[in-house]
């Protein structure tokens, strides 16, 4: 009986009108998106080979160790195609010296803002917003559509358990839209394959658990389709009760909760860390030069009553050590400066981080929500990027400045910019270009962050769960009261 | 003891809905193999509720409803095995043909083992033209459609066949070929619980008519009793309030 009214219900909606809008539109939205997806992979790929490009240009041209200025791009990742994330909203590079604190900037749209209004369409979107919709248009009417027609009575005037019945339709119905995702999803994957994009074990590893996801999320919505429709006693009413529904789990559930979390967890604004960091650091400067000037007292005191010749013989013997004591005061000064701004930097993530993990906790009470963080955590485009990239990149940056640092000592110079001023020979300025050759060639380089199959299925299992747990309440629902719903 | 011919039965059928309305009221009848029993009624009188309760779309509140000895409340899906139905409105599957939609609903009958030709011949019988046994029925009038409604009963070769208002909406020509093939499936020994409003063809064609009013049964009379009488009078007295006769 199963089979009977399986292949009942995928004939009534291959034949209907509404299978053939759904597969076209599914068709070339996807394709589209795909299409666009692979186009900007690609321009991405090309930007960052001439970014690395750029930098051993620059690295050339360097005139010192202590003064290399690497400025590190983002890695583009092929599943971005699919996912596009939070990729196109956080920075594509940050320079990393001694000097400056990291900071992504130059994102997409900050390039671009005419994208940030409608943003792109990526897979996660169409499975989250088009499919969902479809999921609804196949299954708003599928017991009260059949009550109405008037062949619900008909069926039940045959041998047939309202419990196999329900089933049985809704695997109808899931099946009649699993192949509108189906083949376009191949016919992507084809286009991938057409435009060379390398795509390794572990890619295709976390494809395979996205359309999982997916499936499982508009499983959702078609069970929840099901279950209205028996809650109902016209289609009309149970398409309305839907659309409601999926305004609510789609567009507001997701939006409320960062909302609700944003109350709950007060994050410090950028302008305030900001404040404080730039506060600190001239009370810290301003301890700098009270000092240093206080030093240059102390050795003008020294040189004091000297003859112009003792003077500078004075001066020519001690120059090194004052310059050491002046580079040091500086370097501890910029160290506790720095040290400050990790500290801010550190209590501004944890606080962000509260924050993201109450928004995504009450989000997921929408699967629309946990089936974006499933696949955005699967692309690696997740929220985590920007600070996994600033992670790396602060590694990459102590790594440099010791790198310089050692360098520097090997070339026995100091680097940086000497100033000298003379009462005879006036004002020298010098850049101290290190002795010898620069060597570049056992310079660290920088690697982008590589997170494992493992690290990017680990926090989808809960969301997949949730996904499955949702689909199986709507199916169970519906069965329940379907038992007594009135066939006449 | 079980009347081995007996293949329909309501035994003090009851049915109060839950806004209190008495909608069946003490309504016991037998429907034989080869009968055709018609019952007729005002709109509201219990006609389709009674069918209702032997297809257990509803459950009686008392008494109830065989089908070859089977109570249906207790079993529905062996009842509903010897049952077949038509309804006032056939209305099958709008996308699909004609035959299609024959093919679903005998395979969900459990009769697996029709050809396309055993769907045109029933088809042909029930008198849809042969054109329009690839069409879907969407484009079908409702004579057509009920045709097929028909079929659809036939092709599941149940024991018994209940109709609610079959021939509501047929056309004079259409509503006699209806008659006749009736009076074919009676001759096959089929039991029959028809509903109508239509005094004269159930005369024609009934072996024995029921008059319903308010949910109760109040007159049951064979054909050969029937045969001196004027159906449409009596019928008309008891709407009018004629008690029930013993």
């Amino acid at each position: 009986m199963f089979k009977i009214i399986i292949e009942n219900e995928l004939r009534a909606i291959l034949y209907s009108p509404k299978f053939v809008a759904t597969f076209a539109t599914c068709s070339l939205l996807m394709l589209l998106s795909v299409f666009v997806g692979i186009q900007e992979y690609r321009a991405s790929v090309r930007q960052y080979e001439a970014s690395l490009s750029l930098a051993d240009q620059q690295l050339q041209e360097a005139s010192s160790y202590s003064g290399v200025n690497m400025r590190t791009y983002r890695a583009p990742d092929p599943m971005q195609v699919f996912v596009s994330g939070v990729q196109n909203d956080i920075g594509r590079f940050s320079d990393i010296n001694a000097s400056e604190a990291l900071k992504l900037t130059n994102s997409v749209y900050s390039d671009d803002p005419i994208f940030a209004i409608f943003r792109f369409i990526d897979f996660t979107f169409i499975v989250q917003v088009v499919l969902s919709l479809f999921a609804i248009l196949f299954t708003f009417d599928a017991i009260n559509g059949e009550r109405e027609r008037g062949t619900l009575k008909l069926i039940f005037s045959n041998a047939v358990s309202r419990a196999e019945y329900v089933l049985s339709k809704s695997i109808g119905a899931w099946l009649g839209l699993l192949a509108p995702l189906a083949i376009p999803v191949l016919l992507s994957l084809m286009l991938v394959s057409l435009f060379k994009i390398q795509l390794q074990p572990e890619h295709w590893m976390r494809l395979a658990i996205l359309l999982a996801a997916a499936v499982l999320f508009f499983t959702f919505f078609v069970f929840l389709g099901v279950l209205i429709s028996t809650l109902t006693r016209h289609s009309s009413v149970s398409f309305m009760l839907l659309l409601v529904s999926w305004v609510a789990l789609v567009l507001i559930v997701p939006r409320a909760a960062v909302m609700a979390a944003g109350q709950i967890v007060p994050v410090p604004s950028i302008a305030e860390i900001e404040g404080r960091e730039d506060g600190f650091a001239k009370s810290q400067w301003r301890t700098y030069e009270q000092q240093l000037a206080k030093r240059w007292q102390q050795r003008n005191g020294e040189m004091a009553g000297l003859s112009p010749a003792d003077r500078q013989a004075y001066r020519d013997e001690h120059l090194w050590q004052w310059m050491e004591q002046d580079d040091a005061a500086r370097t501890e000064i910029q160290e506790e400066i720095n040290a400050f701004r990790t500290k801010l930097n550190e209590d501004l993530r944890n606080r962000k981080a509260e924050l993201q993990r109450s928004a995504f906790t009450l989000s997921r009470l929408s699967p629309a929500s946990a089936f974006q963080l499933t696949a955005m955590n699967l692309a690696g485009t997740n929220i985590d990027l920007k600070s996994r990239y600033e992670d790396s990149m602060a590694s990459y940056r102590s790594e440099l400045i010791a790198y310089g640092r050692r360098k520097q000592k090997e070339s026995g110079t100091t680097g940086g910019i000497r100033i000298t001023i003379d009462s005879e020979a006036g004002l020298n300025i010098s850049t101290g270009r290190d002795k010898g050759t620069l060597d570049f060639s056992d310079m660290p380089r920088f690697q982008p962050p590589r997170r494992s199959l493992a690290q990017a299925t680990a926090p989808a299992v809960v969301d997949l769960g949730l996904l499955a747990l949702y689909s199986l309440l709507a199916l169970a629902g519906a069965f329940v009261r379907f038992l007594r719903y009135d066939v006449r | 003891m079980q009347d081995t011919n007996v293949m329909l039965e309501a035994r003090s059928l009851s049915k109060r809905y839950e806004d209190s309305v008495l909608a069946l009221n003490e309504v016991s009848f037998t429907v034989e193999k080869g009968e055709i029993f018609a019952m007729l009624g005002a709109n509201g009188a219990g006609k389709t509720t009674t069918i209702n309760i032997f297809f257990n779309f509803i459950e009686p509140s008392a008494g109830e409803a065989r089908v070859d000895g089977i109570v249906t409340h207790k079993d529905p899906l062996a009842a509903k095995q010897r049952l077949a139905f038509v309804s006032e409105n056939v209305m099958l599957y709008p996308n699909f043909t004609a035959i299609q939609n024959l093919d679903f609903f005998s395979r969900l009958g459990g009769r697996k083992d029709y050809s396309r030709s055993d769907y045109h011949e029933v088809l042909l019988r029930v008198g849809l033209q042969e054109e329009a046994h690839d069409k879907k029925l969407r484009g079908f009038s409702k004579g057509m459609r009920q045709k097929c409604g028909i079929a659809v009963a036939i092709l599941k070769d149940a024991p018994a066949i209940l109709l609610d208002e079959p021939t509501s909406g047929l056309d004079p020509k259409a509503g006699f070929e209806f008659m006749q093939l009736l009076d074919t499936l009676r001759n096959e020994g089929k039991a029959i619980l028809m509903s109508t409003h239509d005094i004269f063809r159930a005369k024609e064609v009934a072996d024995s008519i029921g008059i319903m009013r308010e949910g109760r049964l109040v007159m049951q009379k064979s054909g050969a009793e029937l045969a001196a009488e004027n159906l449409e009078n009596l019928y008309l007295e008891y709407m009018a309030g004629k008690t029930v006769e013993a």
